[in-house]
Formats: C-alpha cells, sequence, structure tokens
C-alpha cells in the first residue's frame, strides 16, 4: 500500500502541498483530478523521488520511502511517466524501452526476458523499434513511455495524464494498456485532466485543490460527487447518462 | 592536380586530429552544457608531459598516448568530482569562467616548472614521409590521425555500444528522463567529463609531435576547438567531425593556393559564413528538448 501522510513540498521554498493525505490501495487505480496548479504532478514528482518532502513522508508497506534518492524509490518498482517528454528523443524505440531496464542491466537474461514480454504487450515496441523516438506521434510516444515503465516489472506506476494531446484511437490503446496493467495487479497512480476517461479507468478518485486534498472516495462516489460534476464535467451528468446508461447518475442531478 | 589530391589529403590527416581534440569538448558541452575553455591547457599540459617522458626515457611520443590517456581519464574524473561538480546546475557562463581560471593555472605551472619556450617531441620518423606515388604523406600526420582514428572509433563504441554510454547519451538527451530510469547524474556527468578529458591524452601526445608548443600555446588551440565545435554544432559529436575536417581542409587548401599565415583567417572566414546561414552549425539539431517532469 502506497500512502503519503501530510506531506508538505514545493518549489524553491513555497510550498505547493500543503499536507496532502492520500492512500492507493494495492491493485487500486486512483484518479487525482482537479484544476490546473493544483499540485497534481507535484504528489507524483513526491512520490517517484523527483522532489524531496519538506514535511510529512511517503511510505510503501512498512517502509518511508520519502528519504530515499529517486533510484532507490525505483528499485522498490515505483515508476513514473511524466507529464511531457520523458523519452530520448535520439534514441531508437528499441534503446528507449532498453533505458527502462537500466537498473538491472547487469542481469542479462532477466532483461531479454521483459524485454521480450513488453514487446507482447505494447506491439508497437517491436513494430517501430529501430525509429527515432524523436519522429513518433504523441500517441506512440505514451505507449513507449508506458513500455519502458515495464522493464522494471513495476509494483506502482505514477501516470501524469497520459491522455494529454492523444488521438480517440491512442487514447483508447493507453486505457487498454493500463486496464491490462490493474489486471496484472500493478497499483495504479492516475493524473487526469479527462475527468470522465480517468474516473472512468479508476477504482478510486481523489479530487485536489490548492495542494491540498478535497474529497476521495470510490471512483464512482467522486464522479457522481455534485460539485465534481458541475466543476468538471460541464454540470451537465444527463448528457453522459443517456450514453452510459447509468442510474447512479440519474439520481444526482447537478447542484 | 598532384598538388590538389596532396592538399586534400594532408587536410584529412590534419583534420582527423583536430576532431579528437575537438570530440572531448563537444562530448562535455553535450552532456553537461560545460564549455570546458581548459582542453586547450590540458592539451598542452599532455604535450610537456609527453615531451619530457620522450626526452628523458626516448618513449615514442605518439605511443606515449597508452600513458597519457588514462592519465587523464583519471585527472577528468577527480577534477569533476572536486571542482567542476560544484557548478552543477549554474550557468554554462558560470562553466566558462571556472575552467578558465583552471587554464590559467595550468599556464602559470607550467611556465614556472618548464619554462615559457617552445618546445616539439621529434622522434626519428619526425621528418620522414610515406610516399603514394608523387604524393608524400608524413609520418607524424599519418600516425597521428591513425590514433585519432582508433580513439574516435572507441569513443563511438563506448557511447552506441555500452551501458555507461546510454546512460551519457541519456543523460544529454534529456536529464529528466535519465533520472526517472535511475541513471545517477553525478556519476554520469564524471564519466562524460572524464571521457572528454581523455582524449586531450591522445590529443596532447600527438600534438607534440606535430605542432611546437609552448605554455600560452592554449589559447591558440582553444580557440580553434571552440571554432570547431561551433561550426559542427554544439555539443554535436558527428558535428565536431564535419568542423574539423573543414578546419583542416580550409587550412592545407589556403596553404597550397595561397599562404600559411592566411590559413587560420580563412578558417574563421568559412564558420562566419556558414554561422550567417545555419546558425545552428552544421549538425546543430536541438537535441535537448525542454523537459518537464
Ligand atoms: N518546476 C517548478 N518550479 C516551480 N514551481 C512549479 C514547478 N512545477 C510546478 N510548479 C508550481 O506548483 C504548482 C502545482 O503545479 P503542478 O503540480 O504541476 O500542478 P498540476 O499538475 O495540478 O497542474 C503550480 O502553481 C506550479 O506553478
Ligand atoms: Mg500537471
Amino acid at each position: 500500500m502506497l500512502r503519503l501522510r501530510r506531506v508538505v513540498a514545493g518549489y524553491g521554498g513555497s510550498a505547493v502541498l500543503q499536507g496532502v493525505d492520500l492512500t492507493c490501495e494495492p491493485g487500486s487505480i486512483t484518479c487525482v483530478v482537479g484544476p490546473n496548479g493544483a499540485g497534481k504532478s507535484t504528489v507524483l514528482r513526491v512520490v517517484s523521488g523527483l522532489l524531496r518532502v519538506t514535511e510529512g513522508e511517503v511510505t510503501m508497506g512498512e517502509e518511508t520511502i520519502s528519504s530515499f534518492p529517486p533510484d532507490e524509490i525505483l528499485r522498490r518498482g515505483v515508476t513514473q511517466v511524466p507529464q511531457s517528454h520523458a523519452l530520448f528523443p535520439s534514441m531508437t524505440v528499441r534503446e528507449n524501452v532498453l533505458m527502462g531496464g537500466f537498473l538491472i542491466r547487469r542481469d542479462k537474461s532477466l532483461l531479454a526476458s521483459r524485454m521480450a514480454a513488453v514487446e507482447a504487450l505494447v506491439p508497437l515496441v517491436a513494430e517501430r523499434s529501430n525509429d527515432r523516438a524523436g519522429n513518433l506521434s504523441g500517441g506512440q510516444r505514451r505507449m513507449v513511455e508506458i513500455a519502458r515503465c515495464l522493464m522494471l516489472a513495476p509494483k506502482v506506476m505514477l501516470l501524469d495524464e497520459p491522455s494529454l494531446g492523444l488521438d480517440p484511437r491512442s487514447l483508447a490503446a493507453v486505457a487498454e494498456l493500463i486496464n491490462r496493467l490493474h489486471d496484472d495487479g500493478v497499483t495504479v497512480l492516475l493524473v487526469e485532466q479527462n475527468v470522465r476517461l480517468g474516473l472512468g479507468l479508476a477504482t478510486h478518485g481523489v479530487v485536489m485543490e490548492g495542494g491540498k486534498v478535497r474529497l476521495t472516495g470510490s471512483a464512482r462516489e467522486v464522479m457522481d460527487h455534485p460539485e465534481i460534476a458541475s466543476l468538471y464535467l460541464g454540470g451537465t451528468r444527463a448528457t453522459t447518462a443517456g450514453t452510459t446508461a447509468d442510474p447512479a447518475a440519474r439520481a444526482h442531478p447537478p447542484a | 592536380m598532384t598538388e590538389l589530391l596532396q592538399a586534400l589529403i594532408l587536410g584529412l590527416l590534419i583534420g582527423g586530429v583536430y576532431a579528437l581534440m575537438a570530440s572531448g569538448l563537444s562530448l562535455i558541452f553535450g552532456v553537461m552544457n560545460i564549455i570546458n575553455v581548459a582542453q586547450g591547457a590540458f592539451l598542452i599540459l599532455v604535450a610537456m608531459f609527453t615531451w619530457w617522458l620522450w626526452k628523458s626515457t626516448g618513449v615514442d611520443p605518439i605511443l606515449a598516448s597508452v600513458v597519457t590517456t588514462p592519465l587523464m581519464f583519471g585527472f577528468g574524473w577527480v577534477l569533476y568530482r572536486t571542482v567542476i561538480s560544484r557548478i552543477r546546475g549554474s550557468s554554462t557562463s558560470m562553466s566558462v569562467l571556472l575552467t578558465f581560471g583552471l587554464a590559467l593555472t595550468i599556464e602559470g605551472a607550467l611556465n614556472v616548472t618548464a619554462g615559457n619556450k617552445f618546445r616539439s617531441a621529434t622522434p626519428s620518423y619526425f621528418e620522414e614521409s610515406y610516399h603514394l606515388g608523387s604524393i608524400s604523406l608524413p609520418k607524424p600526420q599519418v600516425y597521428g590521425f591513425v590514433a585519432a582514428v582508433l580513439v574516435l572509433s572507441a569513443l563511438y563504441v563506448v557511447l552506441a555500444h555500452t551501458w555507461a554510454g546510454r546512460a551519457i547519451r541519456a543523460s544529454a538527451q534529456n536529464p529528466s528522463g535519465a533520472a526517472l530510469v535511475g541513471v545517477g547524474a553525478t556519476s554520469t556527468a564524471a564519466l562524460a567529463f572524464a571521457l572528454g578529458t581523455s582524449t586531450a591524452g591522445v590529443g596532447g601526445s600527438v600534438l607534440s609531435v606535430l605542432y611546437p608548443f609552448f605554455p600560452a600555446s592554449h589559447y591558440d588551440w582553444i580557440s580553434r576547438l571552440l571554432g570547431i565545435i561551433v561550426l559542427g554544432g554544439m555539443g554535436s559529436l558527428p558535428g565536431a567531425l564535419a568542423g574539423a575536417l573543414v578546419l583542416g581542409l580550409a587550412e592545407t587548401l589556403t596553404a597550397t593556393y595561397w599562404s600559411l599565415r592566411w590559413s587560420t583567417l580563412v578558417f574563421y572566414l568559412v564558420i562566419l559564413v556558414v554561422l550567417l546561414f545555419r546558425p545552428q552549425g552544421i549538425f546543430g539539431t536541438r537535441l535537448r528538448e525542454d523537459v518537464v517532469a
């Protein structure tokens, strides 16, 4: 179980996160939503160790990981796909994915078997293996970024707005991949601007605002919360009610 | 015709040696955004050491690079860990200030210990040449070129096919992306700096035979090397290669058809013209994307 307790963190003095409490059950998909600048990406950076906490702690199981450098956190199976520009543009797709296994580079057979598993799960990796990553489309890049994380067979995956800038087909592919990870028991902590997509995929939802957690619950509860509906879903839950045939949506019209 | 061919081949040989000397500068800039203006002083330091080794033991100066290269690798590594790493995250101009100070220190130390006079290592083959038909290839130039090709090939293999090389390229292309896969920034930077510095080992040993030098010669060398990597595209190794060949050819062609005294000027004119049309240099692309993790 991944848990943030009263986490305070920021960039150069000013605290962006002002006491964040958040729990991810093992095997869950937790989706964090909230307005721009709420501190969603900052939460992921704190978990992966790219940003230090100034107060509070991040624990995984019994262990406090917030004092570790990023590579130690990575070794414990926590990988991150950032919001943008994660790849090495001049390297080939294959090399990019291979770099995901940097920490297991000494174990050649493990590296090879992981590579084969990743190619099976994300066919694009084999199909475009010799293309430079910088020449891929946004959707393809996302797939390669996720594939790269899989080289470490992660326990926890942190995904920062995976839908950003993707066309509908790429979006479906990414969503399918996230579902596959979920089926394999990977814990996913997801940040999404596309609230419908994110909460639709997720088991749990978290709403952040101004560096604080405003609301937590099951994805369903969060999605149906009247305030969320009016804030992020345009206040017209009825439009989805028709397509998703969701009785709960009708039961709770926007406030 | 023979004259032209002779000039072209000589230009190629000299260009290869320039490429060797510029490669380290380019590598260090590409990975760390550090402009190591002490690279010229490193060359002269090694040339002086090689000259002394040759003078006192008779060891072949170019073969001495087998010793000077690992020495410079170690020197670069220690220097990064103790001094250069302190300016990590500072601006590029800070690195110029720091390494300029380093260059002055080395120049001063050489002035005190070796004296301010011209030297040149002159092994037995110093004035001999190979002959291909009517074309003559000076042996020192040929050996220097061979050493350059060996080192540049080794550098290529390390960068392209080893994990250390992948880590270096990853850090150069996307520092935060490299951190995300567990590449340690400090150890990778130290390695890149050491590799870049080690090229001054071979470079300096070769220089001791090919060019007379004295402690302040490093100004001359660093301006040429900077010219080469600006022409090629800052931080691009293929660019350094191309820039070096252009300089080598510009020099020999000008010397053959005009006058030796104009050859360096012609090189800077070439830079000026190329940069007018391609401000990013011959191979300059934007390797480094703006990165947001
Ligand atoms: N690298 C940074 N340096 C300084 N401030 C930053 C940096 N990244 C984000 N911030 C600030 O932190 C706040 C939260 O940012 P972020 O976590 O990226 O928000 P979100 O992902 O929810 O849109 C914003 O006010 C943003 O301006
Ligand atoms: Mg964000």
